[in-house]
């Protein structure tokens, strides 16, 4: 068959096949990489350290926990320490003092005009300025600002920085010792719930068919029980304290950790180079805990870091609630609950733990975005 | 044909998936009725359109699913049946399997070295440095370097991940490679590359090759037999040559009318053939079965058609 319609030359169709080459029949041969070998973890880092927020988180949530850690030995009190004589004080700091916040200072309301001049009532020294003068039914009455420090007579030197209770004990021993217990509380609670979730949530997921439907519908059955009523059992059976709290928190705090790796289960184990394993006579367990478990870790630890806050708040609403750890023992919850009570006459006993789990809160929100974006196979090697 | 020594022998096997319960369920005739066998250092070629059961057949065969019915016999030794610890081992130290992409094969949380060591690994090897030498002889085999061993998987191009593939494979000496498309997530000169590769290995290692494909032009390259699979069927099997030269069954004609052709001349030519089920066989009075048209070429056809085909090759009873 001849056809004239294309431009092709005669001579160019008509090369014998001899003529014709193979390229690249010698053996392949690879060069080396120039690079340096990045492991998934280095490759993570790198990428968690460019993100500005999520290192300010991290770097506030290692600040609240070396206060944590150390600030209870140097404040110069003890948690427990009680001193009826100059409870409710207010915050009072060395060196910003002098600026007029945080100074002792505080408005007392409605004091008898006269009754200033009596030094057993008003200390020498003690009256920063008169607020406000009127009368009331034909007495003289006022509103006076004090030195509260020096109105109590404490001595002079001694500074509690974020105040004192109703019962006189230093808050900022108490705030940082509560942080460390709801820390604590957090970690140990959260450590069990993965713990568990991975192992249940595992051998569902990889099983699948019946065993997987059993475990499922015990979760949800478990899932169901009323959380606060379990609780309060616990508290019953095992007396108010760390343990019971702990306790309660894992209950039914695994179950979403669970049905997060067996979600994770299903997706990776058909993957191929699952299968490949598999073909290989790499061993169940094998699989599950070196070929599927490691590409779970991202989703994993993001929702551990997310745990954290969320098991603080629950201790603390449990606390709140009266269900805490048995006093002297402070937490962040249970200093809340006691501040709420005075909030009004004496707001920093409420405002300085408001803000250090507000801080938590945010700053372990933050940090666990920032891993989630971090861990994101789909990121990997991104700028 | 009786006396022929298979390396490996499927015998009218069925892999139904099945879903729903009761008035819902489904049945999914992945593989049905699928009967070859493959001689001892052939390359057994598979190829079909895309969902036609050629992947399923090789995972059932390494039993990676279960078979629903039939047998699959290796070496004389039946490896369909209920599985145990040893069958296990029988298995994993005979076939290995490259699979179809190089992306998704390679766990991305592991090293090669541990990739392609796992095998030795999980064959009770526990000299770390032994593992170690062997398998930088494997990735220098395969044209990696040592260097490469440390690094995970997201580092190399498509076509050196699939090399990794081989070498996971081939580490373990193997006597059947189950080759599942190894090449169609590449483009084509690093498929030539990987199939000299595969090729090489097979001369070196006598190796014997299931190799799963729909890319004809490569299964004619690479492959000694050629089987044909259509809708969870074989339908025609046949020597490489004879396939390409006298293709006998209406789908085959089908398939390799589909294959471009490098020369803009024939291809502007180049004719179609259309394959419909329901149009190109009247099975209402005549069952089909496999039947030998001529040696070595089976087709799956009625008898009247199998008349037809004899006609076709000039074969007179």
């Amino acid at each position: 068959m001849k056809y004239i319609d294309h431009n092709i030359p005669e001579e160019i169709l008509n090369i014998p096949a001899e003529q014709f080459e193979l390229v690249e029949r010698e053996n392949i041969k690879d060069e080396k990489f120039k690079t340096e070998p990045i492991g998934f973890f280095k490759d993570a880092m790198r990428r968690m350290g460019k993100s500005k927020p999520t290192m300010i988180s991290l770097y506030i949530i290692v600040a609240i926990i070396i206060a944590a850690l150390i600030v209870p030995f140097f404040t110069g009190y003890k948690y427990d320490e009680q001193n009826v004589s100059f409870k409710n004080l207010p915050p009072k700091i060395p060196g910003i003092e002098k600026l007029g916040i945080a100074d002792g200072s505080r408005v007392l309301t409605n004091r008898k005009a006269s009754s200033l001049e009596d030094p057993d009532r008003f200390p020498e020294g003690c009256i920063i300025e008169i607020v406000n003068e009127y009368e009331y039914k034909g007495t003289p009455v006022v509103d006076v600002k004090v030195d509260y420090y020096k109105y109590l007579g404490v001595p002079e030197g001694q500074y509690h920085w974020f105040g004192t209770d109703y019962l006189g004990r230093d808050l900022m021993t108490r705030l940082f010792r509560g942080t460390r217990i709801s820390l604590l509380i957090a970690f140990f609670s959260v450590v069990t719930n993965v713990i568990i979730g991975v192992i249940y949530g595992a051998i569902s997921g990889y099983y699948g068919g019946k065993v997987d439907m059993l475990m499922t519908h015990f979760a949800e059955v478990l899932d169901g029980l009323p959380y606060i009523v379990m609780t309060i059992l616990f508290m019953i059976l095992l007396g108010p304290g760390m343990f019971s709290i702990i306790l309660a928190l894992c209950v039914t705090g695994w179950i979403g950790t669970s049905r997060l790796i067996r979600a994770q289960f299903y997706r990776f184990k058909g993957r191929e180079y699952v299968l490949a394993a598999r073909t290989l006579g790499v061993k169940d367990i094998t699989l599950i805990f070196r070929h599927i478990l490691p590409n779970t870790v991202g989703p994993l630890i993001t929702r551990a870091m997310i745990a954290i806050p969320g098991a603080i708040f629950s201790e603390s609403f449990l606390a709140y609630i009266g269900l805490g750890i048995s006093p002297p023992e402070p937490s962040i919850g249970i200093l809340l609950a006691d501040g709420q009570n005075v909030l009004l006459q004496y707001p920093n006993q409420t405002l300085f733990p408001a803000i250090l789990i507000s801080l938590l809160m945010i700053a372990f929100n933050l940090f666990a975005n920032g891993l989630r974006d971090a861990l994101d196979p789909s990121q990997r090697g991104e700028e | 044909m009786a006396e022929e020594k298979y390396l490996l022998e499927v015998k009218n096997l069925c892999r139904h998936f099945t879903s729903g319960k009761g008035k819902n369920k489904l049945t999914v005739k992945a593989v049905d009725d699928v009967s070859f066998a493959v001689r001892p250092a052939e390359t057994f070629g598979l190829v079909g359109e895309s969902g036609c059961g050629k992947t399923t057949t090789g995972r059932t065969i390494i039993r990676l699913y279960d078979p629903t019915d039939g047998k699959v016999i290796f070496d004389g030794r039946e490896i369909s049946g209920p599985m145990t610890k040893e069958l296990r081992q029988y298995l994993t130290d005979n076939i290995a399997m490259i699979f179809q992409d190089p992306i998704e094969s390679l766990n991305p949380r592991m090293t090669i070295e541990e990739i392609v060591g796992e095998g030795l690994a999980v064959r009770g090897m526990k000299d770390k440095e032994e593992i170690r030498k062997m398998v930088h002889e494997m990735l220098e085999k395969v044209g990696l370097t040592e260097e490469h061993a440390t690094r995970y998987p997201h580092e190399f191009s498509g076509g050196q991940r699939q090399r990794v593939g081989i070498a996971r494979a081939m580490i373990v000496k193997p006597r059947m490679i189950i080759a599942d498309e190894p090449v169609s997530a590449l483009d084509v000169s690093i498929q030539a590359q990987v199939i000299n590769l595969l090729n090489d290995l097979k001369e070196e290692m006598g190796l014997t090759i299931l190799f799963i494909a729909h890319n004809l032009s490569v299964v004619k390259y690479f492959s000694d037999r050629i089987g044909v699979m259509y809708y969870g069927r074989l339908v025609e099997v046949a020597n490489g040559d004879d396939l390409y030269a006298k293709p006998l069954h209406p789908y085959t004609k089908a398939l390799l009318s589909a294959i471009p052709e490098p020369n803009p001349i024939t291809e502007r030519t180049r004719q179609r053939v259309d394959y419909d089920p329901e149009r190109d066989h009247d099975y209402s009075e005549e069952q089909p079965s496999m039947v030998e048209v001529e040696p070595d070429h089976f087709v799956y056809c009625s008898p009247s058609e199998l008349k037809a085909y004899r006609k076709q090759l000039g074969i007179e009873e």
